[in-house]
């Protein structure tokens, strides 16, 4: 029985060898990531003089927050980000995948281009946009913009009205080749049986595809999904270097916000009980994420 | 042989989902063509209205750039994105392995704990991390920066390479196992030989994030470590912003990011969704 034992499932009797495996990479993640959050939860819980830490002040710098009007308006501008933006990367990136799926030629060109946006840095999206959407002379200013009259002698990025629609247009830019990759990838990785049945019933595309297609993909487009609302809620960099929050406060996201807290305001009252709130928020979207992937997935 | 009818209406559709697909990499393209063109464009012909595609191209932009020592920002992005990916592959590839391969005690907790890690949003991390640098003498170093980055790229890397090694068939492992070897040889005789494609493509994956990377390296690398990235404000001077220069480092951060895209297509769909598609 004990020979047996050993031999199958390589887990059994590993004793201490898979933790020491995975020692030098807990130990660092505690370090890098558990410690600065807990580090930021101690001092979210004092009152907070620039970098120094005062007296005890519960939750107090929690109320603070909570009552702040700037804090709230920047939840709302992520919002809005959000609800804009990944519905229209998700149904644009659903359709592109079914038009990728359908034989289309020259895939081995389109679809390494089509991965560029994605891995693209920030600053790279950031230069792009500047200038085809800079002042009066950027291509894209100049012939739709300038021309027709939507906005003149203004740049974009300086317009209270479009600025934030401005951002979310680049970011569907970026992030709809990303969607429409992913789904595809889906769809390739469908089993064949239940198409070659659903034709020889004689099912049209339509029906084919609301009631195999959908069903089948329903738990990866979950995914695709949360990914993109994480992705979405905590974009900092582009809007960073294109618009810096502004106008005024017209495209402060969350995340701004937060930046601003500290590295203008020097609230770290405030800023670092911001932190503990996305965390947290942060920690629930990561549990959606790792339990769909578990078990409507099924990936491990 | 003449083309029946329903074969004629298969290849025209063919063509329009083609000319549909290609109309969707043109737009991402074009932009990257109009930048890589502004690296050429004489400052005469910069604002002009209509913007012009034809001109005598130029180099100026070019010698400003290399006058000005962005070639210092290039190596210092350089190094600080291959050190950071050697560390993270010599420290999470035996923690992936160790979570594919046994069962781990308290395994869900600590795979949420690994992907909660990589979720974080960057500006919430860097808040502690500045302060406690501060304080230990941390921020315009290297070091600091490079630790910095083990928060996102570790993370990622133990959790998409755990998806490589869920797809290692543990047959030549046990057979190993049998003949005698003990588990650290076969890790590094049997597992790490066939994990290499893997390995690579996470780590390369990790190497762009960590090239691309902008809040940590402007914060914490601060004015003695500039990256690429960090330079870009340089050049938006007092007499007005360098279009031509800004266009060359745009041009030249996206550089690895082409490369890898061809070489890499199929690792990353798997990467971007976190291993959740095998792409």
């Amino acid at each position: 029985m004990y020979l047996v034992s050993r031999r199958d499932g390589a887990g059994d009797e590993a004793g201490w060898f898979p933790y020491v495996l995975m020692a030098p990479a807990l130990i660092t993640l505690v370090v890098v990531a558990l410690v600065p959050f807990l580090y930021t939860a101690y001092l979210s819980l004092h009152e907070m003089q620039y970098a120094r830490v005062g007296n005890w002040a519960g939750f107090a710098n929690y109320a603070r927050l909570l009552t702040n009007a700037r804090f709230w308006h920047s939840v709302g501008i992520s919002a809005a980000f959000i609800a804009v933006a990944v519905p229209l990367e998700f149904g644009l990136g659903l359709l592109g995948a079914l038009v990728l799926n359908q034989g289309v030629r020259c895939r081995s060109i389109i679809v390494p281009v089509l991965f560029v946006p994605s891995m693209m840095a920030p600053i790279v999206v950031a230069i792009l946009w500047k200038i085809m959407l800079a002042g009066s002379w950027g291509l894209l200013s100049y012939n739709l913009l300038e021309r027709f009259g939507i906005l003149t002698g203004l740049s974009i990025f300086a317009s209270p009205a479009l600025a934030l629609l401005a951002l979310i247009l680049i970011d569907v830019w970026q992030w709809t080749p990303f969607v429409m990759l992913a789904l595809f990838a889906g769809l390739q990785s469908l089993p064949l049986m239940p198409y070659r049945a659903a034709a020889v019933d004689g099912a049209t595309p339509l029906q084919t595809f609301r009631r195999l297609t959908l069903p089948l993909l329903a738990p990866l487009m979950a995914v695709i999904v949360l990914l993109r609302l994480i992705d979405a809620f905590k974009i900092f960099d582009t809007i960073f270097l294109l618009t810096a929050g502004g106008p005024g406060q017209a495209t402060e996201s969350l995340s701004l916000f937060t930046y601003k807290t500290v590295f203008d305001f020097w609230d770290l009252g405030t800023a670092t009980a911001t932190a503990v709130v996305i965390w947290v928020m942060f920690f629930l979207f990561s549990n959606a994420f790792y339990q769909v992937v578990k078990r409507k997935l099924r990936a491990f | 042989m003449p083309m029946s009818v329903r074969e004629r209406a298969a290849r025209r559709r063919q063509l329009l989902f083609t000319l549909l697909a290609a109309a969707g990499a043109l737009a991402v393209v074009f932009p990257v063509l109009w930048m890589a063109l502004m690296m050429f464009k004489p400052e005469a012909v910069m604002f002009a209205r209509p913007p012009v595609w034809r001109f005598p191209p130029t180099l100026e932009h070019f010698d400003y750039v290399i006058e000005h020592g962005f070639v210092w920002n290039l190596l210092a992005s350089l190094f600080v994105a291959v050190a950071s990916t050697v560390l993270v592959v010599v420290v999470g590839t035996p923690a992936a392995y160790a979570f594919a391969r046994f069962p781990i005690r308290r395994r869900d907790d600590l795979l949420l704990f690994v992907l909660a890690t990589r979720m974080a949003p960057p500006v919430a991390l860097v808040i502690p991390f500045y302060l406690i640098y501060a304080r230990v003498g941390l921020l315009d170093t290297y070091v600091g920066l490079v630790v910095a980055y083990l928060s996102f790229n570790l993370s990622f890397y133990v959790w998409v390479l755990w998806s490589f090694c869920r797809e290692l068939p543990v047959e030549l492992e046990e057979a190993a196992r049998a003949d005698g070897y003990p588990r650290a040889h076969v890790l590094v005789r049997v597992v790490l030989p066939l994990l290499r494609p893997g390995i690579i493509a996470t780590a390369v994956l990790c190497f762009i994030f960590a090239w691309n990377e902008f809040l940590y390296a402007f914060l914490l690398g601060g004015k003695t470590i500039e990256t690429l990235p960090v330079a870009v404000p340089k050049l938006i001077t007092s007499q007005g912003v360098k279009w031509g220069e800004l266009s060359i480092v745009g041009i030249v951060a996206l550089m690895p990011v082409l490369v890898v895209v061809f070489l890499l297509q199929r690792h990353i769909v798997r990467g971007l969704t976190m291993g959740a598609v095998k792409g």
